[in-house]
C-alpha cells in the first residue's frame, strides 16, 4: 500500500522522544483544562447562589443498570485504548505495523480507503499519534463522568462516531471483507461493538425502561452469533483441521502467530499449549466453538430470561477464554491498541441481559412511560431556556463539569491533528529522524562556474540575492539521487510563489556521465523540467571535481557494476552567498512521507532565510 | 483558512483519527504462483564475437531482490587466450548489460533498474580499458540481448524499447527518433505476410541496412525485416517444409564478421526446435542448420562466435554449430554454474561459470570428453552499493 509506511524505524529515538515530549506537553495542557474548568465552576458556585425554587427543576430518571454497565465498561475500555495509544512505537508503528497488515488481505477498495488514512497518519505521526491518545482518553473520561443527561447521550454519539472511524480505518472494517473471518479472532471488529454500545448509551431516557430494548440487543447479538456459528462450521475454511499438509490449521495458525508477541512467558505458554491442543484436536475444538456459538445465539435470540441467565454466564466464560487463549489479550507487544473484541462482546451481552431483566413488564412500562416522557420532553425545552443562566451553571454537578473537561481533552488532540492534516506536506520530524538536524552555519560558499541543463553558463555568484538550495546529484544513480530529485521537485512546487527569490540548484555528481543529455534525461525522469527555478549543472570532469572538493564531498568510482560512490548532501545558501545549513540528505527509505518531509525541510530552510516563517 | 481547507481538515481529522484500536482478524496469506516463463526467451547471459575479440555478459553476485545482482562484462581480446573483467564504470548495472559491437568499438547499454528509467550508454575503443559516455537513450531498453545494434563503422545506433518501439540515432548528440513499431511494419506488405506482433532483435546488415525481427503469427514465416530505401521488406530465411505450419520466432539476430547470423525457434509448447541461420548477402539468401529439438527444455543462453558459430544452452545440455553447412554438436555436461558459452576463435567453445563473485572459465580441449578449468577471475563486487 503506497504511502502508508513511512519507512522509519518504529522505535526511532528522535521520533519516540518527540512523541513523548508532545504527549507530556499536551498532558499538562489537559490537566490545565480540567483545572480551569474546575476553577470556573467553583467560582460560579461561590459567587452565585445555586438555582432553586424559581428555576425550572429538571428531574431525571435514574440511570438503569444496563446503561451503567455499558457506559462505565466502555468508558474504561476507551480509556485503556487511549493509554495504549501512548506507547512509544505507536506514532510511527501504527500505520505500518497494525493498519497495513490488517488491510493486506482485504479487497483492493478496502486497502485504498485504509491507505488514505494511513498515509495521512504517516505524514503527521506526532499529531495523529497524540490525537488518538487524547480523543480516546477524552471519550473514556466523558463516558465515565457523565452519568445522564444530554452530555451523557452526546458521549454515546461521539463514541459511535469515533468507533466507526476506528473500525473503518484502523481495523479495515474489522476484516469482514477479508478471508478467514471468525468470531474467535475478533470479527466483526472490536470498534464496531464500541459503536453499538455508544448508540445504546445515546438512546433517550424514554427508551431506557423499554423491555424491547433488551430483546433487541440480545436478539441482534444472537442472530450475529448464529451467523458466526455457520461460518465457523463452513467446510473448506480450515477450522475443522488441527493441521493440514503438515502445517497448522486455520485456528492453530492464527494462535501460533500470536505466541511470539512480547509478553509474560506464562501467557505465551498458554497460547502455545492451546495451539498444540488445537493441532491435536482441531475437529473437537471447532465442534465446541460451533456448538457454543449456536447455543448462545439461539438462546439470546429466543429472549427467554430463564434460559439466557446461565447461557450468558457461559458466553462470558467463553469470551474470556477466547480473549486469553486465542486473541492473546490484544494489547501486548508495544503496538497493541486495545483489549480486542471479547470483553466488549461480554459487556454488550451483559448489558442486553440487564436491560431485559430489569425493565418493567409491558403494562407497568405503559404506566411509567408517560411520566418519563413528559419529564424528558420538558427537560429539553427547559434546559435550553435555563442552561445559559449563571445560576444553572453554578448548580451544575461535578460530573458535568468533568465531562466538559473531557470534551476539552478531545479537542486538545483533534484540533492540532485537523490543522496538520490540512497540510499535505509531511512533518520535518521524519527527515530529522533519518539524518538529524543541521547546526546553524555562516561561511562563504565556494563559487563555481558550470553549465546548466540547457547549455548556459551559470556561476554561483550570479545567483547572489536569492536563496540557493544546492544539492549534488548523479544523473545515472539508481536509488538515492532520483529520490532526492523528487524531493527537490516537491520543494520547488512548495516554493512556487518564491521562484524569483529561490533557486534550486544541483551539481552533477558523476565524473563520467557529464554530458548535458544526462541532466536532461534525469530532469525528465523526475519531472524537474517543470520547475522554473531549477538548475542542473555540469562541466568537465575536472571542473566538477573542483566543485566537489571545494564543498568537501568525496567521490569514488567503484568497480564491477556499481554506481559512483558518493554521499547525499544539500546546502542552504543565503542571499549573500553564505552557507547557512549543511543538510545530510540521505533520503532514507524514500517513501511518500519521507520525500515530502525532506521537501518540507528544504522549504522551511528557504522560507526562514526569506523571513517567511 | 478557506472553507475547502476547513472541510479537508475536518475530514482528515475524522479519518486520521484513524487511530487507534486496530485489531481486526488475521487470515492466512494467499499463495501466489510464478508466471510461466517462455522456454524460448533469450537471456542477457550471452557472448558475441567482434573484430576486437569476444565479449561476454553474465550476471554475478547475489539476490536480485536486494539489488546485489551485478552484471559483468568480460573480454577476451583477439589473439589472447585469457579473459579480463571489462565492466564499464559509473553506473549501477543491476538491470542488465546489453552490448553492440562495431569493427573497432563496443557500445554498452545499462538497462535501467530501481528508480532510473532511461538507458545510459558508454563506449570503448580499446577492448574495455577506457570508456567514454555517449548521450543516453531517454527510455528503458528492452530486456533482450539484441536490443541494441550498431553498424560496423558509423556512430548510428538502433535500440528496442520496453514499450515495443524501435528507435534510431545518428550518434553524437543527435536525438533518438522512432524508426518503427511492430504495428507499422505489420501494416506493410511484407509485414502482413508475417503478422508481426513484437520486436525481439535489432541489427544492421554488414552494409549498414537496419534490421528488425520478431515472432510471426503466420505459421512458417521468419519475421526479419530490412529497411531498404525507407520500405520494410521481408529479409528472413525460407523456413523448411517440416516447419511450414509451425510458429516461428526470431530469438537472436546479430552480425558476425561479414555475415548475419540468426537463431530461430520453430514450434510451440513442448515441441520447439532451434534453427541457426547464416546470410552472407545482407539477408538476401540464408542457409539454415538442421533442427535442434529443445525437448521441452528452457533455453538458458545463446551465444555467437567467430565464423558464425552458434552455441546454445538449454535444460542443462549444450550444443554448438560451428557455421553454415555444419551439424549441431552436443557438448559434454556443463560445469556447475555455467552462465553462457563463448565460441572463441580457437574453435571449441568455452564455458563461463559463475559462483557469486567468481567467474571460472572452462575450456574444451579438442578430442577431450570433459571440461578443463582454464582461468578463475574474482570480481570485486560491491555488495549493497545499489540497495
Amino acid at each position: 500500500m503506497p504511502g502508508m509506511n513511512s519507512g522509519i524505524n518504529i522505535s526511532d529515538p528522535t521520533v519516540v522522544a518527540a512523541f513523548k515530549a508532545a504527549l507530556l506537553h499536551q498532558g499538562l495542557i489537559a490537566l490545565l483544562i480540567f483545572f480551569m474548568v474546575g476553577l470556573a465552576w467553583l467560582g460560579l458556585r461561590a459567587w452565585l447562589p445555586a438555582a432553586s425554587g424559581d428555576a425550572v427543576t429538571v428531574s431525571r430518571p435514574a440511570e438503569p443498570a444496563w446503561r451503567q454497565v455499558l457506559r462505565i465498561g466502555f468508558g474504561i475500555v476507551w480509556l485503556l485504548d487511549g493509554i495504549l495509544q501512548a506507547q512509544p512505537k505507536m506514532a510511527i508503528g501504527l500505520p505500518s505495523q497494525v493498519i497495513e497488515p490488517t488491510a493486506a488481505s482485504s479487497p483492493h477498495w478496502v486497502q485504498t480507503v485504509v491507505n488514505w488514512a494511513g498515509t495521512a497518519w504517516s505524514f503527521h505521526p506526532m499529531q495523529a499519534g497524540a490525537a488518538a491518545v487524547w480523543i480516546q482518553v477524552g471519550i473514556g473520561i466523558w463516558l465515565l463522568v457523565a452519568a445522564c443527561g444530554p452530555l451523557s447521550q452526546l458521549a454515546g454519539l461521539v463514541s459511535v462516531g469515533w468507533g466507526l472511524v476506528v473500525w473503518v480505518f484502523g481495523e479495515s472494517f474489522g476484516g469482514i471483507f477479508a478471508p478467514g473471518l471468525t468470531w474467535l479472532f475478533g470479527a466483526p471488529g472490536a470498534a464496531l461493538v464500541y459503536a453499538v454500545a455508544g448508540a445504546l448509551i445515546a438512546l433517550p431516557a424514554r427508551a431506557w425502561q423499554d423491555r424491547r430494548l433488551g430483546r433487541t440487543v440480545l436478539g441482534g447479538l444472537g442472530l450475529f452469533l448464529l451467523g458466526m456459528a455457520v461460518l465457523q462450521a463452513w467446510p473448506g475454511r480450515g477450522f475443522w483441521q488441527g493441521t493440514a499438509h503438515g502445517q497448522p490449521g486455520t485456528l492453530a495458525g492464527m494462535t501460533s502467530a500470536m505466541a511470539p508477541t512480547p509478553q509474560p512467558h506464562m501467557l505465551s505458554a498458554w497460547i502455545t499449549a492451546f495451539t498444540n491442543f488445537d493441532e491435536a484436536h482441531g475437529f473437537a475444538v471447532n465442534l465446541f466453538a460451533v456448538a457454543a456459538l449456536a447455543v448462545a445465539g439461539a438462546v439470546f435470540l429466543s429472549g427467554r430470561r430463564r434460559l439466557i441467565g446461565p447461557v450468558l454466564a457461559g458466553f462470558v466464560v467463553l469470551s474470556v477464554a477466547d480473549w486469553v487463549l486465542v486473541e492473546d489479550f490484544g494489547f501486548f507487544g508495544g503496538l497493541g491498541t486495545d483489549p480486542n473484541s471479547m470483553l466488549p462482546f461480554a459487556l454488550l451481552a451483559v448489558g442486553g441481559y440487564l436491560a431485559l431483566a430489569s425493565a418493567p413488564a409491558p403494562d407497568q412500562a405503559a404506566a411509567v412511560e408517560p411520566a418519563v416522557t413528559a419529564r424528558a420532553e420538558a427537560s429539553w425545552r427547559d434546559r435550553i431556556r435555563v442552561a445559559a443562566t449563571p445560576r444553572t451553571l453554578a448548580s451544575t454537578g461535578i460530573g458535568s463539569v468533568a465531562a466538559i473537561g473531557a470534551i476539552g481533552v478531545i479537542l486538545l488532540g483533534a484540533a492540532p491533528m485537523a490543522a496538520a492534516q490540512a497540510n499535505p506536506v509531511a512533518d520535518t520530524i521524519l527527515a530529522q529522524a533519518i539524518d538529524g538536524d543541521s547546526a546553524p552555519l555562516n561561511y562563504q560558499a565556494s563559487d563555481f562556474s558550470l553549465t546548466d541543463q540547457n547549455g548556459r553558463a551559470v556561476t554561483l555568484a550570479s545567483l547572489r540575492g536569492k536563496v540557493v538550495l544546492l544539492g549534488f546529484l548523479d544523473p545515472v544513480c539508481t536509488s538515492d539521487c532520483p529520490l532526492m530529485g523528487q524531493e527537490f521537485r516537491q520543494a520547488g512546487q512548495l516554493l512556487a510563489a518564491d521562484t524569483s527569490h529561490v533557486e534550486l540548484v544541483a551539481v552533477n555528481y558523476n565524473p563520467l556521465d557529464t554530458q548535458v543529455g544526462y541532466l536532461q534525461a534525469f530532469d525528465r525522469q523526475e519531472g524537474l523540467n517543470t520547475i522554473r527555478n531549477w538548475l542542473y549543472l555540469t562541466g568537465t570532469s575536472t571542473q566538477l571535481q573542483q566543485v566537489w572538493h571545494a564543498y568537501g564531498l568525496p567521490v569514488e568510482i567503484l568497480p564491477a557494476g556499481s554506481m559512483i560512490g558518493h554521499g547525499d548532501y544539500a546546502f542552504v545558501i543565503d542571499q549573500n552567498g553564505h552557507v547557512r545549513q549543511e543538510l545530510n540528505f540521505d533520503p532514507g527509505p524514500g517513501t511518500q512521507a519521507t520525500k515530502s518531509s525532506f521537501a518540507a525541510e528544504l522549504t522551511d530552510a528557504a522560507r526562514q532565510l526569506l523571513g517567511r516563517s | 483558512m478557506s472553507t475547502s481547507r476547513l472541510i479537508t481538515a475536518a475530514t482528515a481529522m475524522l479519518a486520521t483519527a484513524v487511530l487507534a484500536v486496530g485489531c481486526g482478524s488475521t487470515s492466512p496469506h494467499s499463495r501466489g504462483s510464478a508466471a510461466p516463463v517462455s522456454m524460448t526467451a533469450a537471456s542477457l547471459n550471452t557472448s558475441v564475437a567482434t573484430a576486437g575479440g569476444t565479449w561476454a555478459t553474465v550476471v554475478m553476485g547475489g539476490a536480485a531482490s536486494q539489488y546485489n545482482n551485478f552484471w559483468q562484462l568480460f573480454s577476451r581480446p583477439a589473439g589472447s587466450s585469457t579473459w579480463m573483467l571489462a565492466t564499464p564504470p559509473g553506473t549501477a548495472d543491476n538491470g542488465g548489460l546489453v552490448v553492440a559491437g562495431g569493427s573497432q568499438f563496443l557500445v554498452t547499454a545499462f538497462r535501467p533498474s530501481q528508480d532510473l528509467t532511461y538507458t545510459p550508454l558508454i563506449q570503448t575503443g580499446d577492448g574495455g580499458q577506457a570508456w567514454s559516455a555517449l548521450s543516453p537513450l531517454d527510455a528503458p531498453l528492452a530486456s533482450t540481448p539484441d536490443a541494441l545494434a550498431t553498424p560496423s563503422a558509423s556512430g548510428t545506433m538502433m535500440a528496442l524499447l520496453t514499450d515495443g518501439t524501435a528507435e534510431q540515432t545518428a550518434g553524437g548528440s543527435a536525438s533518438w527518433k522512432t524508426l518503427a513499431t511492430p504495428q507499422t511494419i505489420a501494416a506493410t506488405t511484407a509485414g502482413r505476410s508475417c503478422g508481426l506482433s513484437a520486436f525481439t532483435a535489432a541489427g544492421y546488415t554488414p552494409s549498414g541496412v537496419p534490421l528488425l525481427a520478431g515472432p510471426c503469427s503466420k505459421p512458417g514465416t521468419a519475421g526479419i525485416f530490412a529497411s531498404i530505401g525507407g520500405t520494410w521488406q521481408q529479409a528472413g530465411p525460407q523456413i523448411p517444409a517440416a516447419f511450414a505450419d509451425q510458429d516461428v520466432a526470431v530469438l537472436r539476430l546479430t552480425r558476425v564478421g561479414g555475415q548475419l547470423v540468426t537463431l530461430l525457434a520453430a514450434g510451440s509448447g513442448h515441441d520447439v526446435s532451434l534453427l541457426a541461420g547464416w546470410s552472407a548477402d545482407n539477408g538476401g539468401h540464408w542457409t539454415l542448420s538442421p533442427a535442434l529439438p529443445l525437448r521441452a527444455a528452457t533455453m538458458d543462453s545463446a551465444s555467437f562466435g567467430n565464423a558464425g558459430a552458434v552455441a546454445v544452452m538449454a535444460g542443462g545440455r549444450a550444443d554448438v554449430v560451428s557455421g553454415s553447412g555444419t551439424q549441431w554438436q552436443a557438448l559434454p555436461a556443463l560445469p556447475p554454474g555455467t552462465a553462457t558459452l563463448a565460441p572463441v576463435a580457437s574453435g571449441e567453445p568455452e564455458a563461463l561459470a559463475v559462483a557469486a563473485a567468481t567467474l571460472t572459465v572452462w575450456q574444451l580441449v579438442p578430442g577431450a570428453s570433459d571440461w578443463t578449468k582454464a582461468q578463475v577471475i574474482h570480481v570485486p563486487i560491491q555488495y549493497g552499493s545499489s540497495g
